[in-house]
């Protein structure tokens, strides 16, 4: 699974979509969600050695892993929310997808309130 | 398995788009919408299946 692939399969996948949109719409959601997800599998897959190997870094380096560990997390949630986001978009529901994303945002500033206090904590015994 | 499961719901979705139509012009339109009802019941299966893959990987990817 090499980037031609890739390309090729979204390629298809967006013809089909638009061959089943006039008939059956809810097919041609359908299609494309699978699309998305295995795309998103393959690039999931590569996101693994990195991750691996930022981990190696942060350790051998003596960063505080917590924070290492919420990035991670946040950007865990914004794949995902910007795939929900733009799938739902992409169905009309523009509603449902600005929803997805505003809970994403939340979620994420509900995550990362440890990093802000340590920094404002750093910041004050600086001052 | 994953380009021919994207064929394979097209497939699916293409066939149930003629057969809806070939049953509404028979005049049955109940028994087309129950078609189309049973092949979105199958895509459906099929789709969820990867979205608890793909849900997985991210879980254990970014320990969510």
């Amino acid at each position: 699974m090499n980037i031609i692939q890739i390309v090729s399969l979204s390629l298809v996948a967006t013809i089909l979509v638009i061959i089943l949109k006039q008939y059956r719409p809810e097919f041609s959601i359908l299609i494309s969600l699978i699309a998305c997800i295995f795309v998103v599998l393959f690039a999931f897959e590569k996101i693994q050695t990195i991750i691996s190997m930022l981990n190696d870094l942060i350790f051998a380096s003596g960063i505080n892993k917590t924070f290492f560990e919420i990035l991670i997390k946040i950007t865990g949630i914004a794949y995902i929310v910007e795939l929900a986001s733009n799938l739902c978009a992409d169905a009309g529901e523009k509603a449902i997808a600005s929803k997805v994303e505003f809970a994403g945002k939340v979620l994420i500033v509900t995550m990362s309130v440890p990093i802000i206090t340590t920094l404002i904590e750093t910041i004050t015994e600086v001052i | 398995m994953d380009v021919e499961l994207l064929f394979k719901i097209a497939a699916i979705g293409i066939l149930v788009a003629v057969l809806h139509q070939v049953l509404v012009r028979a005049g049955r339109e109940d028994q087309a919408m129950m078609t189309t009802l049973t092949g979105l019941v199958i895509v459906l299966a099929m789709v969820v299946e990867q979205i608890s893959d793909l849900f997985n990987t991210v879980k254990t990817l970014f320990n969510l």
